[in-house]
């Protein structure tokens, strides 16, 4: 009888020392960074920039405290983690955001263990500071504890990148096509830049197909991060073959690192918290929001070895030095070769905008296509240098890379660059064999040129929820046809990369697929509730480039009484709409435009206004939707406006030999613009008094890093051509000469 | 006009303006050793650590000790050091990155002092040794001489020269080819491999000579097309002893496409060379 009790509370007992809680309290906060110079606002929790690294054993129960100390809502997504539903941390999708002044409590039980990381949810609150280690430790007990490397002395490095702009501008610039981040960059890719190169026929060709200049990655950064540092040190005193195992998960925004090491090879022995046999490399590149466990050694005593991040478009870097004395440098990566990608891609894309891969079966980062604009792997800049030794650029390099010609072209090849095709989980990791297997299949799509990323041409706010089924085996084929690589990342499951290990796929929650990349990946649906799925650089999530995986019959959220309004929150949260205007102070008069846009339509009016009634002032208005993947076509309504004194009563007449004084005319409008092949854009417009007009004009043609050109011609006999010099990021002196204004020199201001 | 000239004027006394301002302000001067041999040396070292207005190195050949004057509130001595050691140049703070050493001219090549560094090196050397073994041991696999065996070896040669874009290399290989051609005893080969040797000898002799006439690795491709295309179908009949692999890149010649024979499985491109290294597939396996 008395048993009970007790066996009760023995029950009792042994559920608390097995499940044990481990708390954290975080306190999210605004503070002020300075990293170059300036102070800028950013976000720390418990006064911290990366936030603090949390440490969890398999089998704990995490219980975190958020308190949002800040003026916005906001929200932390455990991201690789499996947890219940409502507890994934996405704002209008598995939670309300949490208001400012709320405390809001996560709770899920650890049934994983392996490296992670954790970020808000909410905005750009990413960029600007809060991501953070998440550490899950194997019980010591594990049968799957791998004695020499999970009981190394272990580091969380975590990488980021830092903007002095604020991020909500900076999408706007990438939305309206700024090309300040190429200038700040150096990566303008003009055309004087193409003949020093050698290349204006690879430029001109390239602009004919209707690219812009192509780049690896879209945002310039002030400064790169290690554990919130530019440099950042592990002072212990390391002896000579001591291994240290480094936690890496990459929290930058929209940067990929490649990771390379002073004291010799490599080894991978996780990836996305799951363990891979170990594989030895030279280095690796980790994927925006990848995670990646090395190992490395330590050479030699009294040595401080430098592990170098070097963001994917070589700007700058950032390293952390491990051990403790004289710094052993690691040589930074060359920089990159522009032309030569350009030149590839010309190659790759065809004139309807679509890429082809020449039926070469890429997939799994095995064939990296922009190893043409690696130095270091092509040995290319000092065979530029025989061949155009006039070319001034490159002969800054070359002084030093002269006498390297040789050792690099003999060890050139040699460097082991790891791919997913070499990742092999230790462990069988096969799904369920009676499941019905579903194929779905998506296309990555983009448009640079606007800045607009979706899949199959669709963003978030276009596309419903994707229904799935508890127990179905979903096989996923994704192919990039875009211009750009895409982390894809699976909200609260791992999938399986189908990578040729067979039964030994690794798994992962983030993907990396290149440009024309198909690759395969499959999981087990055994959760419940809704799940994100996109890409993880942050500007492209937030243009649209989203989807919602929805089980079927799911268990109602308490957090979200009402799914269908919510929905429409996350929906609008990704198609934001963009406002840019310029004007141009000039000493003819003022010539401007201003637009606001989101993924599909666009709302633009432009105007001239004189200093005096001869000049005339005028405006047209225009409310257009973009059509199709490429958006070349993009049909319009307009309204005109016009007023002018000639002083004596002049006609004009038009080619189509249509009459007009011009001199007061308000007329509404259809028409269309078409972006033609070398970027020009040709607009047609009929009015409701008859007229009809055609146009022919292109604008920021990069002459130099910093000119533009520009011209505009139209069957109203009217043309205008103009050249711009880029001062700032929102100003430039222009000239230009107008039929109907006459030269005009001036200041433009942008925003 | 007027205006722009105005502007113009005034943009160049502004530029004048900064340009006679080359003083380095807030200066602080420290002295430093850095490790180095010549009077080339402390060109490389200066040019590596100056950074206009901000930091000046004047090294000094002698007593291998440098002077750095820089302005403090901008930079400081581990900045313009780091900046000279991955020039090539050990202090006291940082090791030079070892291809950046192995970089410099002979004459430059200081001494390191740093038993240290004993253990990464021959690290590196000893994968450097086990890797040429493992070449040498490939290459010494097909020992049984055939009749033709020259001419293949020539060509993997030439190959495995284009795939590092080595001129030079391919064009020398590419004489030993055309010795090697002449060099067949057509008589003593079996009859099948005969016939195909009559049919290809001109164009596999012209091949060979024009890739040894140049060392410009882009002209020896377009001939190293067809001189691939030929010597598979001498290797189908014959055969080697080793299995050989007919790979092929859709992309080379232009997007046409184009072949070429390895002993290798792994795909390493010789049309694109490091480029595109890995760019191709095996169609065939000749055994």
């Amino acid at each position: 009888m008395k048993i009970y009790p007790i066996l009760i509370l023995l029950l009792f007992a042994i559920s608390i020392t097995a499940q044990k809680i481990v708390r954290y309290d975080l306190y999210v906060k605004d503070t002020l960074v300075n990293f170059t110079g300036k102070s800028k606002r950013a976000i720390a929790v418990n006064g911290q920039i990366p936030m603090p690294t949390l440490t969890f054993t398999e089998g704990d129960i995490a219980e975190i405290h958020v308190h949002n100390q800040l003026k916005e809502s906001t929200s932390l997504h455990w991201h690789g983690i499996f947890l219940p539903n409502q507890e994934d941390g996405v704002p209008f999708l598995t939670q309300m955001p949490i208001k400012p002044g709320e405390t809001y409590v996560y709770k899920f039980p650890v049934i994983q263990n392996g490296t992670h990381w954790y970020h808000s949810h909410s905005g750009m609150q990413e960029q600007i500071g809060m991501y953070g280690s998440l550490i899950m430790k194997k019980k010591l007990d594990d049968p799957d504890f791998r004695k020499g490397i999970d009981d190394l002395p272990t580091i969380p490095v975590m990488l980021s990148e830092w903007t002095d702009y604020n991020p909500d501008n900076v999408h706007r610039m990438l939305h309206n096509a700024s090309d300040w981040f190429a200038i700040k960059k150096g990566t303008t890719q003009s055309y004087t830049e193409a003949i020093k190169a050698g290349h204006f026929k690879t430029k001109v060709n390239n602009e004919w197909k209707r690219m812009m200049a192509m780049d690896v990655s879209d945002v310039y950064y002030d400064a790169f991060l290690i554990n919130g540092k530019k440099e950042n040190e592990f002072p212990q005193p390391f002896k000579a073959g001591d291994k240290v195992r480094l936690r890496i998960s990459n929290g930058g925004a929209s940067s990929y690192f490649w990771l390379t090491y002073a004291g010799g090879k490599i080894t991978v022995v996780a990836n996305d918290g799951n363990d891979v046999v170990p594989v030895e490399v030279d280095r690796l590149i980790i994927g925006v929001s990848e995670t990646y466990d090395v190992v490395v050694t330590i050479p030699a005593d009294d040595t401080a070895f430098e592990f170098l991040a070097t963001p994917e478009d070589r700007t700058k870097s950032t390293s952390i030095y491990l051990g403790k004395g004289i710094k052993q440098l690691t040589s930074p990566l060359p920089k990159l070769d522009y032309f030569e990608g350009m030149k590839m891609m010309n190659g790759m894309m065809n004139m309807d905008g679509t890429m082809n891969e020449m039926g070469m079966g890429m997939s799994l980062q095995k064939m990296d296509m922009n190893a043409v604009m690696y130095p270091e792997i092509t040995g290319s800049g000092t065979k530029e240098m025989k061949h155009t030794p006039e070319e001034p650029m490159k002969m800054d390099d070359g002084g030093k890379m002269d006498h390297s010609n040789h050792n690099m072209e003999a060890s050139s090849t040699d460097i082991v660059t790891l791919n997913y095709s070499m990742l092999k989980s230790p462990t069988v990791t096969t799904l369920p064999k009676d499941a019905p297997v579903r194929e779905l299949r998506f296309e990555l799509t983009g448009n640079m040129n606007r800045y607009l990323w979706s899949m199959d041409n669709k963003v978030l706010s276009e596309s419903d929820k994707i229904l799935i089924k508890k127990g179905e085996t979903l096989r996923i084929v994704l192919y990039n046809n875009s211009m750009m690589r895409h982390p894809m990342h699976l909200h609260g499951h791992d999938f399986r990369v189908l990578n040729g290990q067979g039964e030994y796929s690794p798994l992962k929650n983030v993907l990396d697929i290149m440009p024309m990349e198909t690759d395969t990946i499959e999981f087990s649906a055994n959760a419940d509730g809704d799940w994100f799925f996109h890409c993880h650089i942050l500007y492209h999530m937030m243009a649209g480039m989203n989807r919602v995986f929805s089980y079927e019959n799911s268990a109602p959220n308490p957090l979200l009484p009402d799914k269908a309004w919510a929905y429409r929150q996350l929906q609008k949260e990704s198609n934001m709409s963009h406002l840019m205007a310029e004007n141009d102070f000039a000493t003819n008069g003022n010539d401007g435009r201003a637009m606001v846009q989101n993924a599909r339509w666009s709302f633009g009016t432009e105007w001239r206004l004189g200093y005096n009634d001869m000049h005339g002032y005028e405006t047209e208005t225009h409310i257009g939707r973009y059509i199709g993947k490429n958006q070349w076509f993009m049909p319009f309504i307009g309204f005109d406006w016009r007023y002018r004194k000639f002083g004596h009563d002049e006609e004009e007449k038009n080619m189509f030999g249509q009459r007009n004084t011009k001199d007061n005319r308000s007329v509404l409008s259809i028409g269309a613009d078409y972006t033609l092949p070398w970027l020009v854009i040709a607009q047609a417009e009929v009015f409701t008094d008859g007229k009809v007009r055609m146009q022919l004009s292109r604008e920021d043609i990069p002459i130099s890093p910093r000119i533009r050109m520009a011209f505009m011609v139209n069957t109203d006999k009217e043309y205008m051509g103009g050249l711009k010099y880029i001062l700032t990021k929102n100003s430039g002196i222009s000239t230009h000469y107008d039929s109907d204004m006459g030269w005009g020199f001036g200041l433009t201001l942008n925003y | 006009m007027k205006l722009i000239k105005t502007l113009l004027v005034a943009v160049v006394a502004l530029l004048s303006f900064t340009a006679c301002d080359a003083k380095i302000k807030n200066a602080k001067t420290e002295t430093v050793k850095i490790f180095g041999n010549c009077e080339m040396c402390k060109k490389t070292i200066e040019k590596a650590g100056n950074l206009k207005n901000i930091a000046e190195v004047d090294w000094n050949e002698k007593s291998k000790m440098a002077t750095l004057t820089y302005d403090a509130t901008k930079t400081n001595s581990d900045e313009i050091l780091k900046r000279v050691a991955l020039a090539g140049y050990d202090s006291n703070e940082f090791l030079a990155p070892n291809d950046a050493y192995a970089k410099l001219p002979e004459c430059c090549q200081y001494e390191r002092n740093t038993k240290k560094m004993a253990m990464v090196v021959p690290a590196e050397k000893m994968n450097h040794d086990a890797h040429a073994n493992h070449k040498m041991a490939s290459s010494d696999v097909d020992q049984k001489a055939t009749i033709l065996k020259p001419v293949f070896d020539a060509y993997f040669g030439i190959k495995d020269a284009l795939v590092k874009t080595d001129g030079a290399t391919a064009s020398a290989k590419a004489k030993t080819l055309v010795t090697a051609i002449n060099g067949v005893k057509m008589e003593s080969l079996p009859m099948d491999v005969h016939m195909v040797w009559m049919k290809v000898l001109k164009d596999l002799k012209e091949d060979a000579e024009h890739i040894a006439d140049t060392k410009d690795a882009t002209h020896q491709r377009d001939h190293f097309g067809t001189l691939s295309k030929n010597v598979y179908a001498l290797l189908k009949v014959s055969k080697g002893e080793t299995p050989t692999y007919y790979q092929f890149c859709p992309m080379a010649n232009n997007g046409k496409g184009a072949n070429w024979l390895s002993k290798e499985s792994a795909i390493k491109n010789p049309y694109y060379g490091s480029k595109m290294l890995s760019c191709g597939s095996t169609v065939e396996t000749i055994k």
